[in-house]
């Protein structure tokens, strides 16, 4: 028995040997999609190549857990494209240094933080996925906005995402509230809730549940369902009528990094020409003035103009009543 | 305690007290320090309130008609899915340990593909072959609803029922073939057999595999989120609080609520055990059944119906895996298993390695924990229990939230673990401490006393005891808890995803992290490779262990 113990010990002994840390290394969290992770990594890599660059990637809501957790002793240098409502959280707010990244005073005040914490030259955008096999089979109209949603015919063939469990849930709720008003955006919320099959708790869960038939209609994310129409499920993006619920990707200095000079470096980069052209591949949602439209932008079937399918979004405001809008929704809508 | 025979020289009595306090001692530390402490911490959170401490936390969250909802519902399911998993899973134990009929083997390798299935394969599983566009509802051109209470029963039996098994087995597999032969001379009918000697006897073990599925049911949020549809549930309310909306305190509070029904639920087994008179004699006889139709073909029947829904929901996903695009495109094609993104294969011999530690590690630590038990006396060891079968109690997302807490601090010297793959073999076992506890603590039941006793009176030590009276005998508990723990750890996430650096990653993240890129094919490749890895790994190691009795059963005469 001794031995096994023995073993036992030197085995996990050998598990405990960290990987040492190099002077330069950089720890960069994020809630980016994969793809386009590995490809601002690479250039970037490249362009900083004395630091190594380690990224973490979270969905947004496990993320933030990871923050708050993380908090008595961060291990992140830099929090890079993560949702800005979540990033105006106080409590993470207080973790970040105001930096002014090079290249970011481009960027028009709503797309930045007044205290200089956090700045967002990207961002991405909701969508209804629409399963057009199912539609054909259910003899369904194709929806073209909330208010064709509460068509009976619809009944539990919607899904949307829980708000006061994802952030993608929020973001439409709170579109529909500020483009309509407060008053008539929970009448329309009201209104399709018979409707809807499930809220789930995960964001991008409506649009793949939609894209295998399990249901007509997910009010999703736009990326999802570009991906899915690119896998070639029988799927078509909506953007409801009257504006489209968006979040900006934000990034902001860690103030316990203790590598300050690579978090700006790195920060630097994003917003640099490099980082745009790579922008312009991957992003349908680009804030920077003067960026032409992607060709993300343009397979998604946006128009030139993309504000013509945003809904108006006040961040600061979708920020600071967020609570309170979630409460309301839990206590009309909660099952 | 058990050397008072006078001819022990008082330096062994001395050294067995002191290896009794080391197989305690050890263990004992481990669950101090890596699951009262961290839980301690998270009590901590659940009473803070802005800068100060105070219980307002709690009355919001028990003020809350959500809450008091999720509550029903949890106790409403996890009372469902224990009855079912423990009724199924004793059906099962019994056809395995006490019936006669071929192709055991074929049932004992089924029954706990669940425990090595990623939980992405057992959601999309029943989707694909339950939902509302899966193969049976096309089949029969009827909608099935399966999102809701009915899909979350389905799921969390499947999942608790392999657990069942192992602990019921444990139970069953060391009943005394004596007693069943003076039995039979007395002429007691077989139903009499069974409902007066093998019901009482397993009784110890079915309340602890009742503990252990009502437990981790109404913990798990893994299949509430997936099925579930709208039936919330606790799980889904920490979940809501703290990945939704980042508040970390009202997790916590859910978090310790959930100790309550564990703690209460584990408390009344305790009370229904001691009831039960512990009547085991020494030298016993291995039961070996003889073939009885009527029960061995119905037994056997219903445990192949069984096996052949848990092989359906895998078979499907593994199937689906080389799909073209399920359900639109039914070719055939490997394209799903060139996976670049996510880190690649990269993760799965990290995993193996933290795997095979966490069950080598966790074996020896629950063994060590069993045997020193039994010596000490009942006040000292039952407070030990209850501790050593509360993990189960804790969902995995707060386990491991609970750990960046404790082991991201400067303030103790733990704080080397963290980023370290040791720190997730230890969370992967002490997840998972319960059950390993209680299948070894179901096996030491069935130990006699006067078997330790007798070891003892002839100047054997605890340290001889242990090994040629104890481990031979409990053997095949540690066998299934070896194996159970390493399974468990190739694909658990709840826990784990909290503790992955950038540089050091495992499976379960790899397969979550495809399937939030959209690329859910491939999330289920990967899951078939890690399936795949398991069973190669299962098999291969069942096979050393049968060369290892082979060599020593040439010793002894069988």
């Amino acid at each position: 028995m001794k031995t096994w113990i023995q073993t036992a010990a030197v085995s996990m002994s050998a598990l405990c040997l960290a990987a040492p840390t190099l002077a330069d290394e950089l720890t960069v969290y994020t809630a980016l999609e994969e793809e386009e992770i590995a490809a601002y990594i690479e250039a970037a890599q490249a362009a900083m190549p004395d630091t190594e660059i380690n990224v973490l990637r979270l969905s947004t809501g496990k993320l933030g857990a990871r923050l708050l957790a993380e908090a008595g002793n961060p291990q992140a240098d830099v929090i890079w494209g993560w949702a800005a409502s979540a990033m105006m959280d106080p409590q993470i707010l207080e973790m970040l240094e105001p930096y002014a990244a090079k290249g970011a005073d481009v960027l028009p005040d709503t797309f930045r933080g007044a205290d200089g914490k956090w700045f967002a030259p990207i961002g991405y955008m909701g969508a209804f996925c629409v399963n057009t096999a199912r539609l054909e089979e259910k003899g369904l109209p194709m929806p073209k906005s909330w208010a064709d949603l509460e068509n009976p015919a619809f009944k539990d063939e919607v899904l949307m995402p829980d708000p006061n469990s994802s952030g993608t849930g929020y973001l439409h709720v709170n579109a529909v509230l500020q483009s309509m008003g407060e008053e008539a955006g929970w009448a329309q919320l009201e209104a399709v809730d018979p409707n809807m099959a499930q809220y789930t708790s995960s964001g991008s869960k409506p649009c793949k549940s939609a894209r295998v038939g399990e249901y007509t209609v997910g009010i999703s994310l736009a990326f999802t369902a570009m991906q899915s129409i690119e896998e070639g499920y029988p799927l078509a993006m909506v953007f409801p009528e009257g504006g489209v619920g968006y979040e900006l990707e934000a990034s902001g200095l860690m103030a316990s990094s203790d590598n300050m000079e690579g978090a700006k470096a790195f920060l630097d980069w994003t917003m640099s020409d490099e980082a745009i052209g790579l922008y312009q591949k991957y992003k349908a949602l680009i804030t920077i003035p003067g960026v032409d439209a992607s060709e993300a932008a343009e397979k998604a079937g946006l128009p030139a103009d993309i504000s013509t399918v945003l809904a108006d979004v006040d961040f600061v405001k979708a920020a600071t009543q967020q609570t309170a809008v979630k409460e309301q929704w839990k206590e009309k809508f909660g099952r | 305690m058990m050397n008072t025979a006078a001819s022990s020289p008082r330096r062994q009595f001395d050294a067995d007290r002191l290896l009794t306090l080391a197989c305690v001692g050890l263990p004992l530390l481990g669950l101090i320090l890596f699951f009262a402490y961290p839980m301690a911490i998270v009590f901590l959170r659940s009473i803070t309130v802005g800068d100060s401490y105070g219980i307002e936390n709690y009355t919001t969250v028990l003020g809350s008609s959500g809450f008091w909802r999720a509550t029903r519902h949890s106790l409403v399911m996890g009372g469902a899915t224990t009855a079912l998993s423990v009724f199924l899973g004793f059906i099962i134990a019994h056809a395995l340990y006490r019936c006669a009929f071929r192709g055991k083997w074929l049932i004992r390798a089924i029954i706990v593909l669940p425990l090595l299935a990623p939980s992405l394969v057992q959601a999309l599983g029943l989707i694909f072959l339950l939902g509302r566009n899966g193969v049976i509802s096309r089949a029969l051109g009827v909608e099935i609803e399966i999102y809701g209470f009915w899909g979350l029963l389905i799921a969390n039996t499947l999942y608790a029922l392999p657990q069942a098994v192992m602990i019921i087995g444990a139970a069953l597999v060391l009943l005394d073939a004596r007693t069943y032969e003076a039995a039979e001379v007395m002429g007691a009918q077989p139903w009499r057999q069974f409902r007066d000697l093998t019901l009482p006897a397993a009784r110890f073990g079915i309340l602890n595999a009742a503990f252990v599925c009502f437990t981790i049911t109404i913990t798990d949020f893994g299949n509430a989120a997936v099925i579930g549809g709208d039936y919330s549930v606790l799980a889904t309310e920490i979940y809501s609080q703290v990945v939704g909306q980042r508040n970390f305190n009202m997790g916590a509070v859910v978090g310790i609520m959930l100790l309550l029904p564990t703690v209460i639920s584990y408390a009344i087994e305790r009370q229904a055990i001691k009831r039960q008179q512990a009547a085991q004699t020494t030298g016993q006889v291995p039961f070996r059944p003889s073939f009885s139709p009527l029960r061995d073909i119905s037994m056997a029947f219903v445990s192949a119906l069984i096996c052949a829904g848990i092989v359906a929901v895998i078979a499907i996903v593994v199937y689906a895996s080389f799909v073209k695009l399920w359900p639109y495109n039914m070719g055939l094609s490997f394209k799903h298993y060139d996976i670049t993104l996510a880190g690649g294969y990269g993760s799965l011999w990290m995993t193996i390695v933290i795997s095979l530690a966490a069950a080598a590690g966790g074996t020896i630590a629950v063994f060590l924990l069993g045997l020193g038990l039994r010596r000490l006396p009942q006040a000292l060891a039952q407070p030990i229990q209850i501790l050593a079968a509360m993990p189960a109690a804790v969902p995995g997302m707060v386990l491991g939230l609970a750990y960046i807490l404790t082991f991201n601090s400067t303030a103790t010297p733990l704080y080397l673990l963290y980023g370290t793959a040791a720190l997730i073999a230890i969370v992967n076992f002490y997840h998972y401490h319960t059950q390993g506890f209680l299948t070894v603590a179901t096996g030491f039941r069935q130990l006699p006393p006067a078997l330790e006793e007798a070891a003892g009176s002839l100047g054997a030590g605890l340290g001889r005891t242990a090994r040629d009276i104890v481990a031979p005998f409990i053997a095949p508990m540690l066998v299934s808890v070896f194996f159970f723990l390493f399974m468990r750890s190739m694909v658990t996430l709840s826990a784990v995803v909290f503790l992955t650096t950038p540089n050091l990653s495992v499976a379960a993240v790899t397969i979550m992290r495809l399937d939030d890129a959209g690329l859910t094919s491939q999330a289920a490749a990967f899951s078939t490779c890690v399936m795949a890895v398991v069973c190669t790994a299962v098999l291969f190691m069942k096979l050393i262990l049968l060369l290892m009795n082979r060599r020593s059963g040439s010793r002894e005469t069988n």
